[in-house]
């Protein structure tokens, strides 16, 4: 495919913007229209070029602009390359890959004294050396990240029991301070008392924190925050993150403990019915899958943090109260195994639009 | 432009990407298969994701859409290929090679893993990507010659198949394209992937052969 201009500084087809695709199915379509594009890293550089720049003597402000991204190593104008009336083309030369990365993705398409900048690669720019660094950095950081996710995935596996030998221990102080609080709710609580860490642990365990963080960064770090996924839920109105996220969302919601460290929660917060209910019946669904994709290492497997135990035997230490405990247990699951489930929000959904909402019990 | 939106969550990740194979593999609509091989072979460019695609036999998706007609497909699918993927333990234990015309793009990615090297090289998937570099997209060559480059060792060790006369001398023409990049990669070829002796014996062929094939017998080539 001959680009009308085969010398450095021409018009490639790379630099062409394609057309938007509208055609696009719902499931898969991202927050921001985009064109059919693959990027390969024979594709991505350190030069961008940046087309459309109003003519008006802005190339400081420009530069300034891209520099919030990167260091920049170098930049110019390039009067030959064929422009539109009244625009410039600049190429602008980052030290670092990433930064051209996230400044082409962050700068495309913004305004910019009154025009739309089209922000592209330009690796027709690089020197052979440079070529060669690129291709060299990119098998390292892949067989860095590859090495990295073995290890997480089996930190992860260690991190998940770790997280359920905490919270059984915690679940034996939780009932005795709800007993004392309210009588009402103390004995539904009890039985979903372990309920409550689990659900706050696990995101900890599987979740990316941050929507738009850029590819590789997001893959194997350890330092998830509960509270910035919690947040999350209620900005997320994307189809693809909602498997995960409504599990989250409705515990938000309802649970109105966006902020509290799981522990707090434990301590300060009385779970609702419909929240028991809810928690109850995915963690059953949740032995069921298990059974049923034979999850040998879960890791891989789309489990939602950790295992959970099909009821978590809570030991009151004192025999009267097992058996209370016992007897209300089996009560509930009576009751539950008669309440038409509403549809969960399990991975086979993807496709599906949101699922229903659990109806309030008042 | 750039890639898609990821789903954040690694647990729904899974689903959609097995979405994304489950709609390729039924819809009719070509528009509709460029878009999900494009966000595919997106995907495959971030190691995060491979374990998934390992699970979702991708790779065998991309191989493929090498025998596909539709030159957007074949493009697609060498890029998902041909960018550095190094996978632990990736195990291609079928691979369709069925058609002629390769998907450079996405085996691209693949072949820079050591196991997945191997398996390719005696699968016989260099040939496959040796045709892609006459494609006429420039993009399906370059991820072609970058998969040929992630298939071979550097320093000279590469297997025969890679720096074979006609490859090498193919390299030799990129290596003078008006194309930049062209130029760039297929030097990084010749020096870093072919000994010298390779490079100058298929030199000295250079003015009697066209990859691999022969002038007539008139004019006989010199030889040194």
């Amino acid at each position: 495919m001959a680009s009308s201009g085969g010398q450095v500084g021409g018009v490639f087809d790379h630099h062409v913007q394609r057309a938007v695709c509208d055609s696009r199915a719902k499931y898969r379509e991202g927050r921001r229209p985009r064109a059919v594009k693959v990027y390969t890293i024979n594709l991505e550089s350190w030069y961008l070029l940046i087309q459309g720049v109003p003519a008006v003597g802005a190339m400081k402000e420009l530069v300034e602009r891209f520099a919030l991204y990167g260091a920049i190593e170098q930049y110019n104008a390039l009067d030959e390359y064929p422009a539109e009336d009244f625009t410039e083309v600049y190429l602008i030369k980052f030290l670092n890959l990433q930064s051209a990365r996230i400044a082409k993705r962050k700068m495309d398409e913004q305004s910019f004294f009154g025009g739309l900048l089209h922000v592209c690669y330009a690796p027709e720019f690089e020197t052979v050396e440079e070529t060669r660094k690129k291709l060299q950095e990119r098998n390292a950081y892949v067989a860095r990240m590859t090495k990295n996710k073995d290890h997480y995935v089996t930190k992860k596996h260690k991190d998940a029991k770790d997280f359920r030998g905490d919270f059984h221990s915690k679940t034996s102080r939780f009932p005795a301070a709800s007993l004392k609080t309210s009588t009402g709710n103390s004995d539904l609580c009890l039985p979903y008392s372990s309920e409550l860490p689990l659900c706050y642990f696990s995101p900890k365990c599987t979740c990316s924190s941050g929507e738009d963080v850029d590819r590789p960064s997001d893959s194997s770090q350890d330092g998830r925050n509960s509270d910035g996924t919690l947040g999350h839920c209620d900005h997320c109105d994307s189809l693809q993150k909602m498997q995960m996220k409504t599990s989250q969302n409705s515990l938000a919601r309802r649970g109105a403990q966006k902020a509290l460290s799981p522990s707090e929660a434990v301590d300060r917060f009385m779970p609702r019915t419909t929240q028991l209910q809810e928690r109850k019946r995915r963690r059953e669904d949740d032995c069921k899958r298990e059974t049923l994709l034979e999850a040998g290492t879960s890791s891989n497997e789309v489990m939602i943090g950790p295992q959970l135990p099909v009821i978590p035997k809570v030991d009151m230490h004192d025999d009267s109260l097992n058996t209370t405990a016992d007897l209300i247990r089996n009560k509930l699951k009576e009751v539950i195994s008669s309440v038409p489930k509403p549809p969960e929000d399990k991975v086979e959904d993807v496709p599906r639009s949101r699922p229903l909402k659990q109806r309030r019990r008042i | 432009m750039a890639q898609k939106p990821k789903v954040d969550p690694h647990v729904g990740r899974l689903g959609y990407l097995q979405a994304l194979v489950t709609e390729f593999q039924e819809t009719q609509s070509q528009d509709a298969k460029e878009q999900v091989l494009a966000n595919l072979a997106n995907f495959a460019y971030d190691p995060a994701n491979y374990q998934y695609l390992r699970q979702l036999q991708v790779l065998d998706l991309f191989l493929d859409s090498l025998s596909e007609e539709n030159e957007t497909l074949v493009e697609f699918a060498i890029g998902a290929v041909g960018s550095p993927w190094r996978l632990s333990g990736w195990n291609l234990y079928k691979l369709p090679f069925s058609g002629t015309q390769t998907d450079p793009g996405g085996l691209c990615n693949l072949c820079a893993d050591r196991a997945n090297r191997e398996y390719i090289l005696q699968a016989g998937g260099v040939p496959l990507i040796v045709n892609c570099l006459s494609s006429p997209s420039e993009e399906t060559v370059l991820s072609a010659v970058t998969a040929l480059m992630g298939l071979g060792s550097p320093g000279g060790g590469s297997h025969p198949e890679l720096t074979a006369r006609p490859v090498v001398q193919c390299m030799l023409r990129f290596s003078l394209s008006a194309s930049a990049r062209l130029r760039n990669l297929a030097q990084i070829f010749l020096e870093d992937f072919c000994s010298p002796s390779q490079v100058a014996e298929a030199r000295s062929w250079r003015a009697d052969a066209a990859l691999g094939i022969p002038l007539p017998r008139t004019e006989a080539p010199q030889q040194p």
